[in-house]
């Protein structure tokens, strides 16, 4: 015993040596942009430097991990009224901003044809259909009220499956585990080259805008940086990424 | 492949093998001698986190260690310490997680040694605590070994609990398990594979390790 407490102690030590990181930047990120984001953070470290860490869930989530303390410098929602309610708790510098407008896809493995969609859920051939859930994801919210609006929601609800996050539902309808799901455009981009969907865009009017609102949080230890980050998300250069992914800017 | 998150998950989890060294064996020590109501209530609340949700550990902890709240506020403004979202607060969740599994096999092991051995020691002047180190430890060190190598291997599997209060933060608290969910929600299923597949083996040479050790048990000499 005597021999091997000072090793434990050595262990202890060595592993409890904090790493210290270059600059870098720890920004929650909704769902929807997790492919986006990696091109964004690449051409922003090109542009200045400064490393993008991205730490992906569902807006609602990480709007709770804020709340609650996480040490994140800024917040990149899929809606605006996580922003503004964290706004109106004082956890951010100033009013949330609108970076980018989401849109609506129906998705699928198959290549089940979308002419027709609310005839296709109600449909036999229809088993599964999942949607981000809408309490803390917008996409789920918007999904939600499309299907609402087209009178459907009530006849399929037996049929729903609820993700986590919209990447959650992405999952699901890239595995093939539901028939259908509701999804971001963005997809379609992250898709390209992985896996083979069919999709078929929501008509806008049927939803609420996805206006995507971002802020610094107030407690970040960078807000230089996270400045510089938010300014080059309202840039050109985010804006001509952001399109090809199929946001509306 | 970014193998923060497997050393990450291999250091969380030999960090709380040794602080769960440290206070299962005198625990495990205590608890094996005689029994009262204090010991009962206080073994079960050490039993619980094998048959409770995780996340009702992980709520409850989420809760007490918010900095806006409770014991988390005092010490965020006292000592500027936070838990939740930190790798402090994973290795707080691991060591109530996996205690179990340190104090369990421990426990029941020096109640299988014969009272005569202790007996023999103080009846030879040696004092308590002399006997626990030279005379009972040596005579279980195969099931200490079981209980560490246990403890770190179900460290490893935690899921459900950092989940809720780690907060998926890359080099922080993002461990291998969270990793391979945070890469199928990316639909980067090489490296899920890859994760899974270094956890997949670290466990299982872990398990196997468990049955060999057991299987050259040092005896008892006065069985």
């Amino acid at each position: 015993m005597k021999i091997k407490t000072p090793i434990i102690f050595a262990l202890l030590f060595l592993f409890t040596t904090v790493t210290s990181f270059a600059q870098e930047l720890k920004v929650a990120v909704a769902a929807n942009l997790q492919g986006v984001i990696k091109v964004l953070g690449k051409d922003f470290k090109q542009k200045t430097g400064i490393d993008i860490q991205p730490i992906v869930g569902s807006s609602g989530n990480l709007s709770t991990q804020i709340k609650n303390g996480a040490p994140f410098d800024m917040f990149l929602s899929a809606d605006m009224s996580f922003p503004e309610s964290l706004a109106k708790e004082g956890f951010s510098t100033k009013e949330p901003a609108i970076y980018a407008y989401g849109s609506l896809i129906i998705c699928s493995a198959q290549n089940i044809g979308f002419e027709n969609w609310e005839r296709l859920l109600l449909s036999g051939r229809i088993k599964k259909i999942a949607i981000a859930n809408p309490a803390i994801a917008p996409y789920g919210k918007a999904a939600e009220e499309s299907l609402k609006l087209k009178g459907v929601l009530g006849d399929i609800q037996s049929k729903i499956v609820t993700g986590e996050s919209i990447s959650q539902v992405n999952t699901y309808i890239t595995t093939g585990t539901v028939d259908v799901g509701f999804t971001t455009r963005a997809l379609v981009k992250d898709a390209e080259g992985k896996t083979a969907i069919y999709w078929k865009e929501i008509d806008p009017k049927s939803y609420t805008p996805i206006k995507q609102g971002m802020i610094i949080l107030k407690q970040s230890k960078e807000i230089a940086n996270a400045q510089k980050f938010y300014d080059y998300m309202l840039s050109p250069a985010a804006k001509t990424i952001l399109k090809e992914y199929g946001y509306g800017v | 492949m970014d193998l923060t998150p497997i050393w990450l998950t291999l250091k969380l989890a030999a960090i709380t093998t040794v602080i769960l060294l440290i206070i299962g064996l005198p625990l495990a020590y205590w608890l094996s001698k005689g029994r009262s109501i204090a010991k009962i209530i206080l073994e079960a609340i050490i039993t619980m986190p094998l048959v409770l949700p995780p996340s009702v550990l992980g709520f409850y902890l989420l809760m007490a260690f918010s900095p806006k709240h409770g014991i988390g506020e005092w010490l965020h403004n006292a000592f500027d310490i936070q838990m939740v979202f930190s790798f402090k607060g994973l290795v707080l969740a691991s060591v109530i997680y996996s205690m179990p599994f340190m104090i369990g096999p421990i426990k029941s092991a020096l109640q299988q040694l014969p009272l005569s051995l202790s007996q023999a020691s103080y009846t030879l002047g040696k004092s308590e605590r002399e006997t626990f180190i030279k005379i009972l430890l040596p005579n279980i060190r195969a099931s200490v070994l079981t209980a560490a190598i246990l403890t770190f291997a179900h460290t490893l599997g935690e899921f459900g609990v950092v989940l809720m209060i780690g907060g998926n933060i890359p080099g922080v608290t993002r461990v291998a398990s969270i990793a391979v969910y945070d890469s199928v929600e990316n639909m980067d299923y090489t490296s899920a594979n890859a994760y899974s597949l270094i956890l997949f083996c670290i466990t299982f040479i872990m398990v196997i390790s468990v049955f060999v050790f057991n299987k050259y048990k040092a005896k008892s000499p006065l069985e």
